[in-house]
């Protein structure tokens, strides 16, 4: 069962407890904090400049303590507690150890909405940021709610809305940032998390807000508790699975908005906080509430003081939202090993979306017709020196610009579709996508490193770095998983531990304000600008290749989400099969991101949306998403190319928001389908 | 108000035009994606066809304006291709940090690449080296001379006009009302001060940028006058009138703090002329009375 997934592996080792894990870290904590005073005023002037900066002789370095560090400190522990306690929330009530305070889009709404206003309505700023993050962060929550209200908040259909809102307002803001990168630098470092302070106010805004909430949480408890039973026995007990949905909820996203507003996105926090604790040993609700509540506190505060220590002496700044979630990568990584996780059930609702089409072969004959118009029409309709034109098909000095690209998209839609499906089926889990299993976030990282150690980096150089990152991430892969015959949940954890440490070096990276960052968001957003008509011809064939290998499978595909014990029982080999499958997926992915980066979203989206439009079974569901992931693409880059001309919207950044919006259309509208 | 320098550079770029349109065939038609590259050949009276993000140019550099007519390229990152690949320049200039769109950008026309800023070089000659480079591409050698001397020149008048016993100053840029980004060693600023013989209290490390980010409370006890280059990010000045550290900084520095208007902080001899001429104004005992 979910709840409980997580519990410590070897019974003989000595029992970890909540207690014995937070005390070294609040001694740690403590010996910062008073190492940190002793080399600087002393403790006794130390804390009398908590409480009367003026009062004591040296002024500058009891000012910086009463209006920078105390305050700074205060909100470590602020932020980091109020982060844990919404996410023991949030995974209580969604069943998923994976979710996290960010789940349900509160962070990319925040952050659309500070960025929206900071370049259509700046005076809204001045009125106070926090109001307009959390407005932001409250619209994204209210259109989750809105696509999931009619099943009833149902977990998988929460999680799948959330998933989507934050990929489609993160991939809006990725285009704000795209177009006005130097108006909105400023808040690259809000989005990195940083806890620097200039003062009070920010402390006495969060410190009540915090209080309420735990006040609420604390209320909440015993209804909460039903949501670890399943659905039909939480109903037997007479109870409003919605409405408690509504509430826990609401209030997990009420303290997530409360937290980014003041100190912008920090990362990992809400989600290993409370897993730690269950690994410590912690089983009931109230015990993982209090306990996260304090390990989430001490986790940022100990991260947050260790960073001001060496910062002193870098040229840049280190958010600290960023260096916790840098740090917890590797600590998940290493957690894995040592975690039993419930991988083998088989998960309840995994496929509950969509229904069965009569006649898949006609719906992709459809499909196929659609993507060759769309295709024709993306290379041949374009704007010019003087406005519209039609080129004609002979037009080979214009064409030779569009062709390829059109090419190179269709070849990464059907092989990042490819990869979704596969990896979808794999572990029986809807948020999973090659994007989450780490391969793209790997290739990414090491694209970054080349962009920014390098001198002047060709693309050819880029390509091998990046090849050679998603090697390394598949080495991380199968090397963390051979042990437990790539049990799918492990193999999820481990892709969002890589995917959390591209996040944080991306924030860095951003945060910085170095003008190089302008070439690494333009790659990020998966843009198919730099292929040339021979590697677009190699990503043609490679997806033509690799969909022909896919497509014996089917067998496979279709055992494999009822779960390990029954694919055994069915006679097939399972950790030769699940290996086989990541492999696949990686070369998929690693092929489709080389090309046109690693947010495109696509191997997350065609999937469901194969789903939603009725290809049920595992062979035709690989035909449907491989043509619907190949139709968005084309779409996409011709639009992208287009809309906003002579600038580009990335294929990729338009392929989210062209698919996010079906995907939400169809999420609240197939109630019935189930 | 065009002031005298401005003027003179207004005419010689006058006489460029007039020179260019009596004999087009000596005009190369540039592009470039770089705004530093771009505001270089503006002054040079030779401004580019084409230009990367030109209402953005307008916006973050402002002066030296581009000409009605310069042709928006889209994205500097990602310029449209299509479009350039129509105009048919005849050169491409970029910088070293646009050098993976070299491959593709060949394919119209031949590019140079021309860097600026790079570390352990003296940022000043590398202006100076940058700016005689793209005039013998533009083959207008003597409009480098020119500009180089005349900024030159505008630069020792404005040395002759501080006090000697001028304060330090901390060059800065508020990225939100907790963080800024505060400009030394290798950047454009820190060249200006260098020749007008002002220290700078920023001796920390810098990026290759020539700033570093850092919070606010990096920047208490340090003894210098206050200079922030504008602009502020939206709701950020309401927030530093609340007081906190910034107005106890602001206290503690020396005089009223400056605020320049806008000035391109990664520019070459334009935006440096630029950032002088309104730092000494601003320091000028009679402009702060």
């Amino acid at each position: 069962m979910p709840p409980d997934a997580l519990a410590t592996r070897r019974p003989w080792r000595p029992r970890l407890t909540p207690g014995a894990l937070g005390l070294p870290l609040a001694l740690g904590v403590l010996a910062l904090a008073l190492g940190h005073l002793l080399a600087g005023p002393g403790l006794g002037p130390g804390l009398i400049a908590l409480f009367a900066p003026e009062a004591t002789l040296d002024a500058a370095s009891t000012l910086v303590l009463h209006y920078a560090w105390w305050p700074r400190l205060a909100m470590a522990l602020l932020a980091g507690g109020g982060l844990a306690l919404a996410g023991v929330l949030m995974q209580q009530v969604l069943r998923n150890p994976l979710a996290a305070p960010t789940t349900l889009g509160v962070a990319s709404g925040a952050n659309l909405a500070l960025m929206a206003a900071s370049l259509m309505a700046p005076g809204l700023l001045g009125l106070g940021r926090e109001w307009v993050a959390l407005a932001g962060g409250g619209m994204a929550m209210g259109l989750v709610f809105a696509l999931a209200w009619r099943r009833g908040l149902a977990p998988v259909v929460v999680v799948l809305g959330g998933l989507v809102v934050n990929l489609y307002f993160g991939a809006l803001s990725m285009v704000l940032l795209l177009f006005h990168q130097e108006e909105l630098k400023g808040l690259l470092i809000w989005g990195a998390g940083s806890l620097a302070q200039n003062g009070w106010q920010d402390v006495a805004f969060l410190a009540p807000r915090l209080a309420i909430g735990g006040l609420l949480a604390w209320l909440l408890l015993r209804p909460l508790a039903v949501l670890a039973l399943d659905e039909a026995g939480a109903r037997s007990l007479g109870v409003s699975l919605k409405h408690l949905r509504l509430a826990g909820l609401g209030l997990a996203v009420f303290l997530t908005g409360c937290v980014v507003s003041v100190v912008g996105i920090v990362g990992f926090i809400g989600l290993a906080a409370p897993n730690i604790v269950r690994l410590a040993g912690a089983r009931r609700l109230g015990a993982r509430l209090a306990w996260s509540t304090l390990l989430g506190a001490l986790l940022l505060a100990a991260t947050d003081l260790v960073l001001q220590r060496v910062s002193g002496h870098l040229p840049t700044l280190i958010p600290t939202g960023a260096t916790t979630a840098a740090l917890g990568a590797p600590l998940l990584l290493w957690l894995i090993p040592r975690l039993r996780l419930a991988g083998e059930t088989p998960p309840r609702e995994a496929r509950a979306l969509g229904g069965r089409h009569p006649a898949p072969g006609r719906l992709a004959g459809g499909l196929a017709i659609a993507l060759l118009g769309v295709g024709a029409v993306a290379m041949l309709a374009g704007q010019g020196a003087d406005g519209w034109q039609w080129a004609s098909p002979s037009d080979w000095t214009l064409l030779q610009w569009r062709v390829p690209r059109a090419l190179a998209a269709a070849g990464c839609g059907v092989m990042l579709a490819i990869a979704g499906t596969l990896i979808q089926r794999l572990t029986a889990n809807p948020m999973a996508s090659p994007e989450v299993l780490g391969i793209s976030g790997g290739s990414a990282i090491a694209l970054m490193g080349a962009i920014f150690l390098l001198p002047a980096p060709d693309n050819l150089t880029l390509v091998a770095a990046g090849t050679l990152g998603a090697l390394a991430s598949l080495a991380v892969l199968v090397g963390l998983n051979r042990a437990s015959g790539f049990q799918p949940e492990r193999l999820l954890l481990t892709g969002v531990a890589i995917t959390a440490l591209f996040e944080a070096i991306k924030g860095v990276v951003l945060a910085g304000g170095d003008p190089r960052g302008q070439q690494v968001i333009a790659w990020l957003s998966g843009s198919t600008y730099y292929v040339d008509p021979t590697s677009a011809l190699s990503v043609a064939a490679a997806a033509l290749l690799l969909a022909l290998v896919a497509a014996p499978l089917g067998r496979w595909l279709d055992i494999l989400p009822l779960g390990g014990a029954t694919a055994t029982a069915l006679g097939l080999p399972l950790a030769r099969a699940r290996l086989a499958l990541l492999l696949m997926v990686a070369l998929l992915t690693a092929g489709a991101t080389l090309v046109v980066g690693p947010l495109s979203f696509v191997g997350l989206l065609a999937p469901h949306m194969a789903r939603l439009m009725g290809f049920a079974r595992a062979r035709a569901h690989l035909a449907g998403a491989a043509l619907t992931g190949a139709l968005l693409m084309v779409l996409a880059d011709g639009l992208g190319r287009q809309l906003l001309f002579p600038e580009e919207i990335p294929a990729g950044l338009m392929a989210s928001l062209l698919g996010g919006a079906y995907f939400m259309w169809g999420l609240q509208a197939s109630p019935s389908r189930r | 108000m065009p002031r005298p320098r401005r003027a003179l550079t207004w005419l010689a770029g006058l006489t460029a035009a007039l020179v260019a349109a009596a004999t087009p065939a000596d005009a190369p038609r540039l592009a470039t994606l770089d705004w530093t590259l771009a505001e270089t050949l503006v002054a040079l009276g030779e401004p580019p066809a084409a230009v990367a993000q030109v209402e953005a140019y307008h916006a973050w550099v402002g002066e030296p304006a581009l000409p009605a007519s310069t042709i928006d390229l889209g994205l500097r990152s990602q310029p449209n291709l299509e479009r350039l690949a129509s105009l048919a320049p005849e050169r491409i200039l970029i910088s070293p940090m646009f050098a993976n769109l070299t491959p593709r950008l060949e394919h119209i026309a031949p590019v140079e690449t021309l860097p600026l800023y790079r570390p352990e070089r003296d940022t000043w000659r590398e202006m100076r080296e940058l700016t005689r480079s793209i005039g013998e591409m533009v083959e207008r050698p003597e409009a480098a001379s020119g500009l180089i001397e005349q900024t030159e020149a505008r630069l020792d008048a404005l040395r002759q006009r501080l006090d000697d016993a001028t304060a330090p100053l901390l060059i800065m840029q508020f990225m939100n009302s907790r963080h800024v980004r505060v400009f030394g060693d290798n950047g454009l600023y820190q060249a200006v001060l260098d020749r007008l013989g002002i220290d700078n209290a920023w001796t920390g490390p810098t990026n290759a940028w020539g700033f570093s980010l850092v919070g606010l409370e990096a920047l208490a006890g340090l003894d210098a006058r206050l200079v922030v280059v504008e602009p502020y990010p939206a709701g950020v000045r309401e927030r530093l009138d609340d007081g906190g550290l910034w107005g106890h900084l602001v206290e503690a520095s020396r005089g009223t703090p400056i605020v320049l208007p806008p000035i391109w902080s990664f520019g070459a001899l334009p935006s440096a002329e630029r950032f002088a001429e309104q730092l000494v104004n601003a320091l000028e005992p009679d402009d702060a009375a």
